[in-house]
């Protein structure tokens, strides 16, 4: 009875908080279900690019839900312009349920806020995806964007045919860009145990990689954080545990591994300033998994 | 003596680009290599093979035209309708299609020799495990029936693409244990299929 009255209490106080105080409402706000505010490591520079990444999310689970929310939540202190998907959009089906439960309604507080996903497709992922709305992809299998000084291409890795590599040379050999970024699915280099390194995959893009300056690469696939030593000149990550996670899969005694994560779901955050890309992974509870800098090569 | 200074710029910018043009091409080139010593067997039964391919192309972007209209920012509702109308128009449009009608008996030999000559060793064991790995429950080899929405898609290893024989975007190949399929790329239909193509 005694432990009821203080619940009412407490509800009445937060209620009267809430209605008097914007400042108070704004701190509950920004603070996690764990009860711990957003962390940012990135620097917020003035004129920086933006943009948050997401893996191998549509599993339609609360636990993808959570990593939506603490996405928002991060978002109010890094307001992000877009954000990259890595593939696996929707597990074990495409009916317009589908699309719903898996990726608007995990995500509807950014799509409100006009924040645009950028998807690619992964191993579950069927054709027509690229007609829809939200992943912006243009009815496109591959396809290239610009933002600020940093291009972005988004690559098929199921089917890396021959018209695919002819596009991306083609495309990379012209770009001037600062900054390239591909993003695709299956992961050139990977620790982990179910799939690691797609080696037939790296043989045939990473010589391209290599010989037009691309200086990132961000795939999914593998239900987990890595990054990757850098191979060649080039910083490589695997972001595939958005909604789906295989914990203890990363290979311990891995030589590839920078910084590995395996025990929750995460997402990650970018921002570029000038020759500087900072990056920083974010658990589903908030924690900061990883975080550092890449200064932009000379080329 | 301005404008011979201009030319020589202009010369040595012009040759920069056919350089950078020219080693472009050469990158990949080495990628996308053709396999060697093609007989004019080979050479005949891949023609035969390209050309079944393309008359099913015919075939199915006339069947398309009854299916509505799908814009490149769609709702998952039109998608679904655009999928459903074409995957009925096609099976309409293919009444009594069956299983060799494009793996013609000279192309299925063709392709299973490819498969056998250019993966060898580690690369073969890489090729299965890439195939043998993804999850296909579901799916039914019937030709002219969807592919299980529901089943994973396994990934076309990179440099097995290079070395088969091209397809136009429409259709594509698909390993469902050691078979080879040919499927419809947006309706997801099986066109045809080649058991055991897998050494």
């Amino acid at each position: 009875m005694r432990r009821f009255q203080i619940h009412k209490l407490l509800i009445a106080f937060l209620i009267t908080a809430t209605l008097s105080c914007p400042a108070f409402a704004q701190k509950l706000a920004t603070n996690n279900a764990h009860g711990a505010a957003p962390k940012l490591t990135l620097p917020l520079k003035e004129g920086s690019l933006r943009f948050a990444v997401i893996g191998d999310t549509g599993s339609g689970t609360e636990k993808q839900r959570e990593v939506g929310d603490m996405m928002v939540q991060y978002h109010q202190a890094f307001p992000f312009e877009f954000v990259l998907m890595m593939g696996d959009n929707l597990y074990g089906g495409e009916a317009p349920q589908d699309f719903e439960k898996k990726f608007a309604e995990p995500y509807k507080a950014l799509l409100d806020q006009k924040i645009k996903f950028y998807a690619t497709l992964g191993n579950h992922d069927l054709a027509l995806q690229t007609h829809y709305e939200n992943f912006n992809m243009n009815g496109k299998e591959y396809y290239r964007f610009k933002k600020g000084n940093v291009a972005f291409y988004s690559l098929n890795s199921n089917y890396m045919d021959k018209k695919q590599v002819q596009w991306l040379e083609d495309e990379l050999s012209r770009d001037t860009s600062a900054w390239k970024v591909c993003f695709f699915h299956h992961p050139p280099y990977s620790s982990a145990q179910k799939h690691g390194s797609d080696s037939q995959l790296r043989e045939v893009v990473e010589p391209i990689f290599v010989k037009y300056g691309v200086d990132v690469v961000l795939t999914g696939h593998d239900h987990v954080y890595e990054r990757i030593k850098p191979q060649k000149g080039i910083y490589y990550f695997v972001s595939g545990a958005g909604g789906k996670l295989r914990t203890g899969d990363v290979k311990d005694s891995s030589l590839l591994t920078e910084k590995a994560y395996d025990r929750d779901l995460h997402f990650m955050l970018f921002e570029v300033a000038g020759d500087q890309m900072y990056f920083q992974a974010v658990s589903r509870t908030g924690e900061t998994i990883d975080s550092g800098v890449i200064t932009r090569r000379k080329k | 003596m301005r404008r011979k200074r201009l030319l020589v710029a202009l010369c040595a910018i012009l040759s920069v680009g056919c350089i950078s043009s020219v080693s472009a091409q050469e990158t990949a080139k080495a990628a996308l290599a053709p396999p060697v010593g093609l007989s004019p067997a080979d050479k005949t039964a891949i023609q035969v093979f390209e050309k079944q391919v393309k008359q099913y192309v015919e075939l199915r972007n006339k069947a398309r035209e009854t299916a509505p209209k799908l814009s490149k920012d769609s709702t998952p509702e039109q998608i679904q309708a655009y999928r459903t109308a074409l995957e009925l128009s096609l099976r309409n449009a293919r009444p009594n299609a069956k299983r060799g009608d494009v793996f013609r008996p000279e192309a299925a030999e063709y392709i299973r020799r490819t498969l056998k000559n250019e993966f060898q060793g580690k690369d073969r064991k890489d090729l299965r495990e890439t195939i043998f790995e993804t999850e296909t429950q579901g799916v039914v080899l019937r030709v002219n029936y969807p592919y299980a929405q529901s089943a994973e898609l396994s990934e076309m290893p990179a440099t097995l693409l290079t070395k088969l024989p091209q397809l136009p975007k429409e259709v594509r190949y698909r390993f469902v244990g050691r078979n080879m399929l040919l499927v419809d790329r947006e309706s997801n239909l099986i066109i045809d299929f080649m058991p055991d193509a897998l050494p």
